[in-house]
C-alpha cells in the first residue's frame, strides 16, 4: 500500500475507534443510530459486492440477513451457543442459503434478480410458518445480548458500536484483498465477455458462486449481529424490505463501485433518512427514499458522493492555480 | 375431495384471467425496450386503489373506476417510461435498480394516501355467488375472467392488424433491423409502456373486485407477473394466459390442500422448478443464459 | 493428440458440422478452410466446448473432452482465439496475459509473459487497457497471446488475419510462421486466403455445408476438383 492511504487509513481508524465514542459515547440516540447506519453500511458493502466482483443486482440480500439473524438467534436461545460464534454461524447459515441459490448464477440479469427475490419470499414465509423453530410471526424474543469482554459491556451502545465497526473493517478487508487478487481481476474481467475468461480457463460459474457466498455470508454476519444487539426477532422484520432498500440507496450514494463507499453512503443516508425524512413524512417515508434511488441512477448512478469528491477536487485544483 | 380439488382449478382459471393481463403488460414492456420494469405491479394495485376510491368517494361500483384508472395509470406508465428511457449505460442493471426505485416510490405514495389497511370491495353485487354448473365462484370473478378474455383477443388483433402493435411486434424481434424500416423505437416504447398500463389498469380495478388489497402487495404482483413470462416462455399471448392460469390454479390448489400462508410460496416454488427443469420456459423457445 | 471422430453439430433443423472425422498430432500445421457458412467456427467451438456436439466424439491426448468444461478444456492445453477479438475489459494488456496464465496454467510466470509479450510485438503496450486503447492489429496479436499464455499444446486460431491491411498481415503472416518454431504448439487456422494456407501449413482440411471434403497437402487439395467447386460455387443443395 503507498504511504498517503496508509496515513490516512490509519488516521481513519484511529478517529472511528477513539474519537467517535470520545465525542459522541455520551449521547445514546445519535450512537444508536450510528450503530444502525453500520449495519446497513455492512449489507450495502456486501450488496456492492455482489454486484461489482459477481457482476449481480440482488433485490433479495434481505434474505441473507433475515436468515442470519435467525439462525444466530436460535443457536444461542436453543442451543446455548455464546454469542460470537452463533454470529458466525449466522453468516454461515446465510451462505448455505445462498448455496441453495446457486443454480441461478447462470440467469442474466433480471432473471436472477428475481429468482433471488423468490428466494427471499420463500425464507419470510418459511420463518413464519415453521413456528415450532422459528417461533412463527410473533418471533423470538430475549436474544441473549453481546457479552462484556475484558471489562467493556459490549451490549452497550459504544460497545454495540465497536463491534458492528470492527465487523465493517473486518468485511472491508476481505473485500479487499478479494478484489486485488488474481481472482478478483479474473471476475473484473468476466462482467463483459464471460467466455473470454472461460476461453483461458477461468472457472467463472465457480468463481460467481463464490462471490455470492461470500456477499451472502457478509451480510448475514450483521443479520446475526443485529439480532443481538437489539434481542428480539420477527419475520417481518427480519426480512423486511427496508434491509433490501435502504442498502442499495446508501450503496449507490456512496459509490457502489468502492469499498467503502456503501459504507459512507450508508451513515449519510440513514443518518439524513432517521432525522429529516422520518419527521417530514412519518409513514412512508421510504418514498424520499425512492426518489433518492430514481434521481441517482438517472442522473449519478455512480454516486454522489464519488461525484463530491470530483467536485471538491475540482475546487481544491481551482484554488492551487488561483493561488 | 374431488369437488374441492375441480372447484379450485375452476377459481384458478378465473384468477388466471387477471393474472395474464398484469403478465402481458410486463412481456410487452420487456419485448420492446428489454427492461422489466419492477414498478409494473405497484400500477396495478394503484388502479385497484382508485377503484376503492371511487367506490368509497363516489359510492359507485367498481366498473365505473376503470375509465379513471385507465387515465391515471396509463399516465403513470408513461411517465416511468419517460425516466427510464433517460437511462443511457448500462441499462439492463440501471433500469432494474431505477424501477425498483419507482416502485417503491409508488408503494409509499399508496401507503401514504390510502394508509395500510386492507381493502376490497363491498358491491354486494360483485360479490354475490354465482353458479355455473357445479362451480361457485363471485360474480366479479366471472365477470372480469371474461373482460380479460376480451382484452386479450383485442391485444392479439392490435398486435397482428394495427400499425403500432405490429412496430411492437418488430421491435421485440429486431431492433435494428425495425429502425431500418422507419420504426421509431422510442415511440414504440412509449406505446408498450401505455398499453401495458392500460392492461394494469383493468387488472387492478378486478383484483379490487373480488381480492383485498394492501399497499405492500404490489411487489408482489410484479413477482407473479414475472413468473407466469417465466412460465410461458417469449411468445404467444395464449402461453402467457396458460402459464397464467397455471399460478392461479396451484396458488388455489395450496390454499384449499395446505394453508392461505402458503399461498405466496406456491408461486415461487413453480417458478424455481420451471427455471430448474425447463428453462425455456413450459412453451417458449427463448434462450435466457447470459 | 486431438481426435474427432464423426462429430456432426445439430441446431435444430440445421446441420451446422457433419460428421466430421479429423485427427491433428502435436507438430501439425493444419488449415482449415472453406466457404462462408461452411461450419469452420461451429467446428472450433465444438473443439473448444463452446457448443455441445449432437453426435460424435471428440478425444484430446487420449481422454474422452465431450462432457468437459470449457475452462477445463483450456487448462487441458487446448487454447482458441475468437474470430472478433474478445479481450477482457477493464484490464490492461499484461493483466490479461496474467490471467490467462494464472488460470490456464495455475501459476503466474513473469519471464514466460515477456516474452510472449514480445513475439507478438506487444511488448510496449503492456499496460494499455486492453479493450479501448489498441488497435485491430493489436487486439488479434492479444488473441493469439492470450492463448499462448495458457501454456496450450493445440492452438485454434480463427481467422487471426481477417480485416487486416497488407502490412499487419505480412507482420502477422511472420509470426504465426514462428509460432509452432517457438512454442511447440501444434496449430489449426481458419483462414480463407488460399495463398497464406499453402505458405504457412503443411495440411489442409477443406469443410463445405459442414462436411469435410478433402484433407492432405495444400497442393493436393487445392487441387482437387471437388474444393475448386465448392470455392467456385457450383450448383448449391
Amino acid at each position: 500500500m503507498k504511504r498517503s492511504t496508509l496515513i490516512s487509513t490509519a488516521g481513519l481508524l484511529l478517529a472511528a475507534y477513539v474519537a467517535v465514542p470520545l465525542a459522541l459515547g455520551g449521547n445514546q440516540y445519535v450512537m444508536s443510530m450510528v450503530v444502525a447506519a453500520l449495519i446497513i453500511g455492512g449489507v450495502a458493502m456486501s450488496w456492492a459486492l455482489l454486484g461489482n466482483l459477481g457482476g449481480m443486482v440482488s433485490f433479495g440480500h434481505a434474505a441473507f440477513f433475515g436468515v442470519g439473524a435467525y439462525v444466530s438467534a436460535l443457536t444461542t436461545v436453543k442451543l446455548g451457543l455464546p454469542v460470537f460464534a452463533a454470529m458466525l454461524l449466522g453468516g454461515a447459515g446465510a451462505a448455505i442459503a445462498a448455496v441453495i441459490m446457486l443454480p441461478v448464477l447462470r440467469l442474466r440479469g433480471p432473471y436472477f434478480a428475481l429468482a433471488i427475490l423468490a428466494y427471499a419470499h420463500i425464507f419470510r414465509i418459511l420463518a413464519t410458518e415453521w413456528s415450532s423453530v422459528t417461533g412463527g410471526a410473533g418471533g423470538i424474543n430475549n436474544i441473549p445480548t453481546l457479552p462484556t469482554v475484558f471489562g467493556v459491556d459490549l451490549a452497550s451502545k459504544t460497545g454495540a458500536y465497536l463491534v458492528v465497526l470492527t465487523l465493517v473493517v473486518a468485511c472491508a478487508l476481505a473485500y479487499s484483498r478479494i478484489r486485488a487478487s488474481h481472482y478478483g481481476i479474473a471476475l473484473r474481467a468476466m462482467h463483459d465477455s464471460e467466455d473470454a475468461t472461460r476461453v483461458v480457463g477461468v472457472n467463472s460459474t465457480l468463481l460467481k458462486g463464490a462471490m455470492l457466498l461470500v456477499s451472502a455470508f457478509m451480510a448475514g454476519l450483521f443479520g446475526a449481529f443485529n439480532a443481538h444487539y437489539i434481542n428480539f426477532l420477527e419475520p417481518d422484520y427480519a426480512f423486511n424490505s427496508l434491509w433490501v432498500t435502504l442498502p442499495i440507496v446508501a450503496a449507490i450514494f456512496g459509490g457502489y463501485r468502492t469499498i467503502l463507499g456503501p459504507v459512507l453512503g450508508a451513515v449519510v443516508v440513514y443518518l439524513v433518512d432517521q432525522l429529516i425524512f422520518k419527521s417530514l413524512i412519518p409513514t412512508g417515508h421510504q418514498l424520499v427514499l425512492g426518489v433518492l434511488l430514481v434521481a441517482m441512477i438517472v442522473f449519478s448512478p455512480n454516486g454522489l458522493l464519488p461525484l463530491l469528491q470530483k467536485w471538491l477536487k475540482k475546487t481544491v485544483a481551482k484554488e492551487k492555480t488561483h493561488a | 375431495m374431488t369437488e374441492l380439488i375441480l372447484q379450485a382449478l375452476y377459481s384458478g382459471l378465473l384468477q388466471g384471467g387477471s393474472y395474464a393481463l398484469i403478465a402481458l403488460g410486463l412481456a410487452l414492456v420487456f419485448g420492446t425496450m428489454k427492461v422489466i420494469n419492477l414498478a409494473h405491479g405497484e400500477l396495478v394495485l394503484l388502479a385497484a386503489y382508485i377503484a376503492y376510491s371511487v367506490e368509497s368517494g363516489l359510492g359507485l361500483g367498481p366498473m365505473f373506476a376503470i375509465p379513471i384508472a385507465l387515465v391515471i395509470v396509463s399516465l403513470t406508465s408513461v411517465g416511468v417510461y419517460l425516466i427510464v428511457s433517460r437511462i443511457k449505460k448500462d441499462r439492463e442493471i440501471n433500469s432494474l435498480i431505477l424501477t425498483y426505485g419507482i416502485g417503491v416510490i409508488l408503494t409509499n405514495f399508496i401507503l401514504l394516501v390510502w394508509k395500510a389497511d386492507i381493502r376490497s370491495t363491498s358491491s354486494s353485487w360483485l360479490q354475490e355467488g354465482v353458479e355455473i354448473g357445479p362451480f361457485f365462484s363471485m360474480r366479479s370473478e366471472v365477470i372480469f375472467f371474461g373482460v380479460s378474455l376480451v382484452l386479450m383477443a383485442a391485444l392479439w388483433r392490435w398486435l397482428s392488424t394495427s400499425w403500432y402493435g405490429r412496430a411492437v411486434r418488430a421491435v421485440s424481434s429486431n431492433r435494428d433491423a425495425a429502425k431500418l424500416m422507419g420504426i421509431d423505437p422510442g415511440r414504440t416504447e412509449l406505446v408498450s409502456f401505455l398499453v401495458a398500463g392500460i392492461l394494469a389498469a383493468f387488472a387492478g380495478v378486478a383484483l379490487f373486485s373480488y381480492g383485498v388489497i394492501q399497499p405492500a402487495y404490489g411487489g408482489a404482483l410484479t413477482v407473479k407477473a414475472f413468473i407466469i413470462t417465466v412460465l410461458a416462455g417469449i411468445g404467444s399471448i395464449p402461453g402467457v394466459l396458460l402459464a397464467a392460469v397455471l399460478l392461479g390454479v396451484a396458488e388455489a390448489l395450496t390454499v384449499t390442500l395446505a394453508s392461505s400462508a402458503l399461498q405466496e410460496l406456491s408461486g415461487m416454488v413453480l417458478f424455481l422448478l420451471v427455471l430448474f427443469i425447463m428453462p425455456n420456459g413450459l412453451f417458449g423457445a427463448q434462450r435466457r443464459r447470459g | 493428440m486431438l481426435e474427432l471422430d464423426n462429430v456432426s453439430v445439430r441446431f435444430g433443423g440445421l446441420t451446422a458440422v457433419d460428421s466430421v472425422t479429423l485427427k491433428v498430432g502435436s507438430h501439425d500445421v493444419i488449415g482449415l478452410v472453406g466457404a462462408n457458412g461452411a461450419g469452420k467456427t461451429t467446428l472450433f467451438n465444438a473443439i473448444s466446448g463452446l457448443v455441445r456436439p449432437t453426435s460424435g466424439s471428440i478425444r484430446f491426448e487420449g481422454r474422452d473432452i465431450m462432457a468437459t468444461p470449457m475452462y477445463q478444456r483450456a487448462r487441458l492445453g487446448l487454447g482458441r482465439t475468437f474470430q472478433i477479438p474478445q479481450p477482457m475489459h477493464e484490464l490492461t494488456v499484461r493483466e490479461n496475459l496474467v490471467v490467462a496464465q494464472r488460470f490456464g496454467t495455475g501459476k503466474v510466470d513473469m519471464r514466460k509473459i515477456d516474452e510472449i509479450l514480445d513475439f507478438t510485438s506487444l511488448a510496449d503496450k503492456a499496460q494499455r487497457d486492453a479493450a479501448s486503447e489498441l488497435a485491430l492489429t493489436e487486439l488479434k496479436a492479444l488473441e493469439v497471446a492470450k492463448a499462448l499464455a495458457t501454456n496450450p499444446k493445440l492452438l485454434l486460431l480463427d481467422e487471426v488475419l481477417a480485416g487486416l491491411e497488407t502490412n499487419g498481415k505480412r507482420r502477422f503472416m511472420g509470426m504465426l510462421k514462428d509460432l509452432h518454431a517457438a512454442f511447440g504448439v501444434g496449430i489449426v487456422m481458419i483462414e480463407h486466403d488460399i495463398e497464406t494456407i499453402s505458405n504457412l501449413c503443411q495440411r489442409v482440411a477443406v469443410l463445405n455445408f459442414g462436411r469435410l471434403i478433402a484433407d492432405g497437402t495444400p497442393d493436393a487439395v487445392f487441387r482437387d476438383p471437388a474444393v475448386i467447386e465448392s470455392y467456385t460455387g457450383a450448383a448449391h443443395a
